[in-house]
This record gives C-alpha cells, structure tokens and sequence, in this order.
C-alpha cells in the first residue's frame, strides 16, 4: 500500500514533509486522475498517522554521558 | 663615623651571616612591614612561562617593580595583559630569595581601561574567528521546522535544564531531548563544552541548544573562549546559544545559528507549538479534499467535452476510476470535520462496481463487495 520510500510513522517531521508535497501535487492543475487518487488515499494514511503520533507524545529525556570518557 | 671593623668576627664562621640568612630575614622584614596592597603601574617586559606563571614588571616615570603571578592565580583571567597596560596589581611585597630580587607576588591583576582585561580578551578572540569567517550571516543555518532529538548542552543540575525540559515538553513532546551534561563554569568547564559540542557528530540529533542561566560575568566566561566558539561554530548541526543574559554578546552567541537571550526561549526557538502543528494538519485536511474534489471536477468536464471521440477511450478508464471515487467519498465526507477520520464506514458494490443502495439490490445469494477503511471484503447473501 505504501511506496518503499515511506517514512517512518513515528517520524512527524517526515509525514508533514510528505503530506505538504501531496497536497502541493494534487492542486497541481496537469495531475492525471488515477494519480491524484493515489495521493489523495495515500495523503489520508498520513494524516491519520500524524494525529495519532501527536496523541500520543510524551516528552523523552536521555542522558548521554559517553562523551565524557574519551 | 663609621663603626670600627671587627675583622676577627667578620672573618669567621660564626660572625658572617649567609646568604639565605640575610634574604630570609629581608624577605620576614619586608613582609612584616608591607602588608598585601594594590599597586598602580604600566606593565612592561611580560612574559608568560611554560610553567603557566606570568612575569613581568611595573613601572611608573621613577621606579619598576618586578612582579611575579603564579599560574593558580592567573588561571582566572581571561587574558595576560598587553605590553603597556595601565594595571592595578593587588599582591604581597616580599623578597625573592633565588634572585635576591625584591618583588610583588600578585594575587589579582585589574586594568584601569574600560572593560579591562576581558574586553581585550574578547576583542583578540572576536578577531580571530572573524578572520576564518566564522561571524559570516551567511554561516547560519535554519532551525529544522519538526526536530525528533534535541541535544541541550549545559549542567545537570541546573535551571536551564529545567527551564527547556518544561518548554520542550509543554511545545513539542514528541521531540526527545538528549541531555550532554557539561560544567558550565570553573576549570574544566571548556574542555567539557567542547567535548560536547564534538560528540554532537555521533548523535542522531536534529539541534542543539548549547547554554546555561544567568551569572556574572567570570561566571559566564567560558562562552567567550575562542575555542568552545570554534566548537561551536563546527558543530554538525544548527546550535542555539542560550547564555542566560540580554545585555552582554557572548562569542559562542555570535557564532551559534540562533541566538536566545533565555534557555526557556531556547527551547521555543528549537520547538513548534504542538497547537499550531494540529492547525496546520486540519489545513492539509482540507485542501487534500478540495484537490481531489477539483480534479474529479474536471475529469468531468473533460469527459463531456471530449465525449465524441473519447468515449471509447476514455469510458472504461473513467468507469473504473469512478468506482475508486465513490469508495473515497466516504473519505471525503470523514474528512471535512476531519475528527472522525478512520471512522467504519462500509460501502457495497455488485460485481460490476455499483454500489448497492437498497434492500432490492440484494438478491438471494448475490457475491458483492464490502468496501471498509482500509480495503474490500468479498461478501454474499444468505441463499433463499
């Protein structure tokens, strides 16, 4: 369903990417039909990951010492 | 009237004083009656020794003064002063016993000109990185738009830790923030910013917030080492200085990507606003309907432009594009309040593609398909 290059779901930052270029594609007046229908079912998977990636954020908090014993 | 020379006592052992007798007792006597004072000068013949201690003199019209200050005590400032500098030594008069030299330990060095020693410390510093173009404008890099990691450089313990761990999570928690300790101040600070700043490299970070809260200015000296600026400035991602002070520019503020004037504005400099995010995606919502809406629109209008010679053509492509578009309408219709996206919805179509509207359509063990959220089901009636 998903083409290989598909970004992680986890990955916001990538499906806001993804989705502004799908939206910007599919306002595009020369777009085939079959085309913008890919798009458009592809664009509505990403907008629901990317809600329920926002749903469900907690902040992490890492400590890393390891460059300290070089 | 001099006194009468007892050759007998001068001669021997026991009548002579040695040396380290007479520069002892010239150092206690020297020592006893000058107590650690400041002393005004210019400063002339310095000399930095491998040892880490400064020598050097002051002088005025009339008289010089050689002066000692060792490395602990030079350590805390910033820069040796220049050839010619007007100074005030704070120091202990004594005695050097080695040379024979009367000299001033000094414990604190000040200049008289404005801003003194770390003004000039500053300005040689600023030079330099100016002259490898690291103060460029065109240096800086954008803050990415939706960072995954965020570094925060500073000290464990401190309020600036806080500060940004409060903002980033209350922002923008899906971010993880990647704490590098490091001290802020004191010995050691430097090596730890730059190690920091270096093992930026191995880390899959997306920006770092390099800073600490308010002090003085000794306090927040170690931002304006030319060395934690060049780490700085090589970073493999955009930094953000926070240096907790509006007033004074710190070096590693002006060769940082972004300047914050807070570790709290840091950490909204490094953020979007999780609200806006939301915004922005209802907004994708709703042009990604229109856009298909629109071009369904004009695959009509084209469809009956074209109709006398494209029918052939153009009819089985758009039969079974239509199909595609009525099983999306319901999309469509999900997305305009867009809250219910990915609610179950089913739509049935005959072999052929139509849908199935009525209890009519449904003869006693017809095959149909069930379109669902996420794909088509085969389905029959019960047999009569």
């Amino acid at each position: 369903m998903t083409p290989p290059a598909a970004p992680d779901p986890q990955d916001l930052a990538a499906q806001l990417e993804r989705l502004e270029q799908i939206v910007r594609r599919l306002e595009a007046p020369e777009l085939d039909l079959d085309e913008a229908l890919k798009l458009f079912e592809e664009g509505v998977e990403r907008l629901r990951a990317a809600r329920e990636r926002l749903a469900q954020a907690e902040l992490k908090v890492k400590k890393v010492l390891e460059h300290l014993d070089r | 009237m001099g006194r009468p020379l007892d050759l007998f006592a001068a001669a021997s052992p026991e009548g002579a004083w040695t040396v380290s007798q007479v520069t002892r007792r010239a150092r206690a006597v020297v020592e006893a009656g000058l107590p650690p004072l400041w002393v005004r000068g210019e400063v002339s013949g310095f000399k930095a020794w491998q040892s880490g201690h400064w020598y050097f003199a002051l002088r005025d019209k009339a008289a010089q003064l050689r002066c000692v200050m060792f490395g602990r005590d030079n350590r805390r400032l910033p820069a040796p002063p220049s050839e010619g500098m007007q100074v005030f030594a704070f120091g202990q008069p004594t005695v050097w016993d080695e040379k024979g030299e009367f000299r001033l330990t000094v414990y604190e060095l000040l200049s008289t000109e404005e801003g003194g020693l770390w003004k000039l410390a500053f300005e040689k510093a600023k030079a330099a990185l100016a002259r490898d173009g690291l103060l460029e404008p065109g240096r800086k890099r954008g803050l990415p738009p939706y960072p995954r990691r965020i570094a925060v450089i500073t000290s464990p313990d401190g309020a600036a830790l806080k500060d940004i761990i409060a903002v980033v999570g209350r922002r923008w928690p899906i971010a993880e923030v990647v704490v590098l300790p490091a001290q802020v101040q004191g010995a050691g600070a430097e090596d730890e910013l730059c190690a920091a700043l270096a093992s930026l490299r191995r880390l899959a970070v997306d920006v770092a917030i390099v800073g600490r809260g308010g002090g003085s200015k000794e306090d927040l000296w170690t931002f304006n080492r030319e060395r934690v600026a060049r780490a700085v400035a090589a970073s493999a991602v955009p930094v953000i200085s926070a240096v907790g002070h509006e007033t004074d520019v710190t070096l590693c503020d002006l060769v940082a990507d972004w300047r914050a004037p807070t570790p709290s504005a840091a950490a909204e400099a490094a953020t979007p606003d999780q609200a806006d995010v939301r915004a922005a995606l209802e907004q994708l919502g709703r042009r990604l309907a229109r856009g298909l809406t629109t071009r369904a629109q004009r695959a009509g209008d084209l469809l009956a432009r074209s109709q006398d010679h494209l029918v052939g053509a153009l009819s089985r492509r758009l039969e079974r594009l239509s199909d595609r578009l009525a099983a999306h309408g319901a999309h469509l219709d999900a997305l305009s309040p867009l809250k219910i996206l990915g609610r179950g919805y089913a739509v049935a179509r005959d072999v052929r593609g139509d849908v199935l509207r009525r209890v009519a359509q449904f003869a006693p063990g017809l095959a149909f398909r069930l379109r669902v959220s996420d794909g088509e089901v085969p389905a029959r009636t019960e047999p009569s």
